[in-house]
């Protein structure tokens, strides 16, 4: 110290000076310490997940063909506008919804829906703010870059179904993930993370694992905005593998415009391979077009549509081929036919049984539709007589009948490869106690209703289907199935090469097909007797083709009571039919709602499809009229 | 005479400090250049420090007890500049504080950066005189006075962080003016208590809410509070430090400032890029340069020959000790988030400019220690 100072100890107040500096800066480098030696490779790590983000590339989804390789479904590229989460943290997100709603063309509710979702989603690296975007709405983010850097175009595939709901209860259609799915436990094993497009019904359902690939990604380098700086790899996605269906377009088309022209514009036309199960057409009408669901759910319109759909009296939804239940009617007859000569009920050569124009049990009578005298049992079936069938079913009883149902798997699903089938309602006694508590008796009139296929007989199309074709074929049932192959995707030896794959049973323990063994002369009395029904003046005469022999069976169910059978509660109509009698190719079925007899109106409809069917198979001959003589057997 | 005055001089020159000085700058200027590449505020620095270079010189070779003289001349102009960068039109409003004014031709300068400086030579006069009692009321009370005009005016801009800054000047001065040790000792204490004191109260009283608490909630817990939104300056600051690790992240290209994780990383959060750049490494250099630059300047404190030099230098070494703490403890973590520049490290002309022309009246202070 240079100059004399008197005041407090000077010198040691600038140690003490000294002193603090000294500690203020420990202190500094003991915090240093802390952040970066002690907990630097945290930090280091917050760091660079913060600036690393993958962007997922979606997956290409199989294509969807017929047998014939014609495209059913397919993908196209649109343009999606993305709201970035991570740029619109800190910022209340619903500030958005009007300026983007009124630039884009939105619905504010919507909109806000979508926020409201993410909000409970953690997982959500972007929000979908608009699908399918027009040039002007692309140009819209475009120039507000500035104003709302999170939004990004992307682009994406879409899903295309055919036009006017052909096959769409078989195709079925894809939708975004629902966040109540997420917390299914058979969706959570998949991985699906909100966002993903997942096959919702039919048989982008089923197959869903095969045709969607697996989504590649783009490792980035973002800034704090979420721009991209730089690509630092690309996993490439694996694309889904190809869906060959048994499907046959120009069949399908036919059983279309049938139920399209049909009476009520509602019911169900089916076609099967019976040597195999191959569907080649199946339809149900009223139907429905997919594209809603991949296309214009999003939309405020799509959702005004959906809520229509749901709540048609019509129900549009609804595949009736595996989905609706009817009596069967008379085509109850033809199982009943070989099974009660299966059991001996009767035999070939002693098949007669009284037609009596009906029959009394107890004070009801139950009348037949005509009087056959004493009939055998191909007159039978041909003229569809039900007092025969009422006297058959008594000698078989319940327990025949219900052996019967049990050895043509009418008592379980038919196991066809699309999601919700129905299981049917078969005759026993345990069905009427619980059916109708009142009288829980099984009775002699029970058996009777149970014989031709009212009351207690309640069945799916398919299943009925698969009955008679299989009978057609000498008691092989297949199980009807949609899939013929899905191609392999990738290179062979590949980590994610897909190998071809062909339809499999759901069920590996079920046979397939399910024997059923028919003697050979019991098998020729019932398809005689079915080919009567077409070619032989039976109920089905009108239809008959000459040069192939269609084997069939109407039926008539009955909706409500005798009498009343009238409108909109007109009986529906049956026919089930296999073709060449004798050597079957194809199996048609046809059910029309509330048309009337069967031989008006699902006679003609199975008709047209054997039409188209025998022109695409026989093209060098010239189609069959209906007014060539009859071969003689 | 002048000859010879110049020999001496340059034989007296204390080059350590204007070396170190210097040299942190230099650094500080690199680091700018790794925060904001892109941009040239980085040779705006290194021609900021030329023109530093010039004024320190000029004010060393001054005899700063002329300067020391005009004190109250300068603390008025200086107080006119602070009325005068509060005129609309005149002072240039960023972020809502009105705390530059644009020169045309030159850029913009802040005046509360400068007029540090004669409030420091104003104190120094005032309590440089010979002493040999305790502190009285009344030289406490004029002190504060001359602090609290351009605290007053700062605070209209408003900028609290710059007039936080002011604050050490006072109490160095004060310090070193015979206050009574019981009185600093009941500060401290008043502090240490008062402080964790008033945050509870403030909570349970609902007079601290907002963002206020979650700049302080932040510091007390960074990985449980508020990110993304007040939380996020120091938390990117802390991850930015520690990702720096023992010498210093790998990748500069994507490096958290030039991502923009790291908010002001070329001004108030620099040190942070000094972290992620050098590492534990760089940072405990650049501490131990500030470390030695500070004990070399209280050393020619010790040995100035009068009161005055010696009150200048150390309420100079106060507000630097403060705006480092301040500063890198905010880098750290460890205290809210407060704009108070680096020295010689946050880019900016007017912080270089004022703190070499403080350093230039340590070396003038110095250079006359043996001249009567």
């Amino acid at each position: 110290m240079k100059f004399v100072d008197d005041s407090q100890n000077l010198r040691g107040r600038l140690r003490l000076i000294q002193a603090l500096i000294l500690v203020l800066l420990a202190v500094l480098s003991v915090r240093l310490y802390v952040l970066q030696i002690i907990n630097g490779q945290h930090y280091a790590g917050i760091a660079e997940n913060q600036r690393i983000r993958l962007l997922p590339i979606p997956a290409p989804r199989g294509v969807i063909f017929d047998r014939n390789g014609r495209v059913l479904v397919d993908s196209r590229p649109i343009y999606s506008i993305i709201l970035s989460r991570e740029d619109t943290k800190g910022i209340d997100r619903y500030t958005l919804v009007k300026p983007l709603s009124q630039g884009l063309n939105l619905d504010p509710g919507l909109l806000r829906e979508r926020f409201d979702l993410v909000n409970k989603q953690p997982a959500f690296e972007s929000i979908l703010i608009k699908e399918d975007a027009t040039q002007a709405e692309m140009a819209w983010v475009d120039a507000h870059q500035l104003e709302f850097p999170a939004l990004r175009v992307e682009q994406t595939p879409q899903r295309r179904y055919p036009a006017k709901g052909v096959l769409a209860h078989v195709l079925g259609y894809v939708q975004e993930v629902s966040p109540e799915q997420l917390d299914e436990p058979r969706f959570k094993d998949k991985h699906y993370k909100p966002g993903d497009i997942i096959g919702q019904n039919g048989l982008e359902s089923t197959y869903d694992d095969y045709l969607r690939g697996r989504d590649g990604y783009r490792k980035v380098i973002v800034d704090s905005r979420g721009h991209i700086q730089k690509e630092i790899d690309v996993v490439p996605p694996t694309p889904g593998q190809d869906l060959v269906t048994t499907i046959d377009l120009d069949l399908q088309q036919a059983a279309e415009d049938q139920l399209q022209k049909s009476a009520t514009k509602r019911g169900v036309i089916v076609a099967m391979d019976p040597n195999n199960g191959e569907i080649l057409a199946l339809a149900s009408y009223p139907t429905f077009d997919p594209n809603l669901f991949s296309q214009r759910i999003t939309t405020k319109a799509g959702r005004a549509e959906y809520t229509a759909l749901l709540n048609d009296p019509q129900k549009p939804l609804l595949d009736r081929a595996i989905q609706s239940r009817y009596m069967p009617g008379s085509t109850w007859k033809i199982p009943m036919s070989v099974a009660g000569l299966q059991q001996g009920a009767i035999t070939i050569d002693h098949s007669n049984l009284l037609c009596g124009g009906g029959i009394q049990v107890g004070n009801k009578f139950t009348r037949c539709m005509g009087n056959h005298g004493t009939p055998d049992l191909r007159t039978a079936i041909t003229k569809s007589c039900d007092g025969y069938f009422y006297r058959l079913g008594l000698k078989m009883t319940i327990n025949g009948i219900m052996a019967m149902v049990d050895e043509f798997d009418l008592n379980r699903r038919s196991g066809i490869d699309l999601p919700h089938e129905t299981l049917n309602q078969t005759p026993s006694p345990d069905f009427k106690a619980q059916m109708n508590p009142r009288d829980p008796e099984w009775r002699d009139i029970d058996t009777v209703y149970s014989s031709f296929g009212q009351v207690y007989d309640v069945i799916t199309p398919i299943t009925l289907l698969r009955t008679v074709a299989g009978i057609g074929v000498g008691g092989k049932l297949y199980i009807p199935h949609l899939l013929k192959e899905l191609k392999p995707s990738g290179k062979e030896g590949d980590a994610d090469y897909r190998s071809s794959r062909a339809f499999q049973s759901m069920d590996p323990l079920r046979p397939n097909p399910k024997i059923v063994p028919i003697p050979t002369d019991q098998h020729k009395v019932v398809v005689d007797g079915m080919w009567g029904v077409v070619n032989n003046g039976g109920t089905g005469a009108s239809i008959k083709m000459a040069g192939f022999d269609i084997a069939g069976k109407t039926g008539t169910a009955q909706v409500v009571g005798l009498g009343k059978d009238v409108g909109a509660n007109k009986d529906h109509s049956w026919f089930v039919s296999y073709a060449p009698a004798y050597n079957p190719e194809i199996s048609v079925l046809a059910l029309i709602e509330n048309s009337g007899f069967g031989s008006l109106h699902a006679a003609p409809a199975v008709r047209a499809i054997y039409d188209v069917y025998y022109q695409k198979t026989r093209p060098q001959q010239e189609a069959p009229k209906n007014n060539i003589a009859l071969r003689i057997r | 005479m002048v000859a010879i005055i110049k020999k001496r001089s340059l034989r007296d020159f204390d080059w350590l400090i204007a070396a170190l000085a210097i040299l942190i700058v230099c650094f500080g200027a690199w680091e700018i250049r790794n925060a904001v590449p892109t941009e040239t505020h980085w040779q705006k620095q290194l021609v900021g420090l030329g023109i530093a270079l010039v004024a320190m010189l000029a004010i060393a070779f001054t005899d700063y007890r002329r300067l020391v003289e005009i004190a109250p001349i300068l603390y008025v102009l200086g107080l006119v500049l602070l009325v005068i960068v509060l005129v609309p039109g005149i002072g240039l409003k960023v972020n809502g504080q009105r705390c530059w004014i644009k020169l045309p031709g030159v850029g913009q300068f802040q005046p509360s950066e400068f007029v540090k400086i004669p409030v420091v030579l104003m104190l120094a006069k005032y309590f440089g005189k010979h002493r040999s009692r305790l502190l009285s009321w009344k030289e406490f009370t004029i002190g504060c006075v001359i602090l609290g005009l351009p605290i007053a005016l700062i605070l209209l801009e408003p900028d609290l962080g710059q007039a936080l800054t002011y604050l050490p000047l006072l109490a160095v001065v004060l310090f070193l003016s015979s206050v009574r040790m019981w009185i600093v000792g009941a500060v401290l204490a008043a502090f240490i208590v008062g402080a964790p004191l008033a945050y509870t109260v403030g909570v349970k009283t609902g007079v601290l809410h907002g963002y206020k608490l979650e700049r302080i909630n932040v510091i007390l817990d960074p990985e449980n509070a508020d990110k993304r939104g007040f939380g996020y300056h120091t938390w990117q600051s802390m991850v930015t430090v520690g990702e720096g690790g023992l010498l210093g992240a790998r990748s500069s290209e994507y490096s958290q400032s030039s991502l923009k994780f790291l908010p002001e990383p070329h001004t108030d959060f620099i040190f942070a890029v000094t972290a992620e750049t050098t590492g534990f490494v760089g940072c405990l250099l650049l501490l131990a340069s500030y470390a030695l630059l500070l004990t070399r300047l209280i050393a020619n404190a010790r040995r100035s020959r009068d009161r005055t030099g010696m009150l200048v230098i150390m309420a100079i070494v106060g507000g630097l000790i403060f705006q480092i703490f301040i500063n890198v403890g905010m880098a750290v973590g460890m205290l809210p988030v407060i704009g108070v520049p680096l020295p010689l490290m946050s880019a900016g002309l007017s912080s270089v400019l004022a703190t070499f022309i403080a350093i230039g009246f340590a070396i003038s202070v110095q250079l006359r220690r043996f001249v009567n």
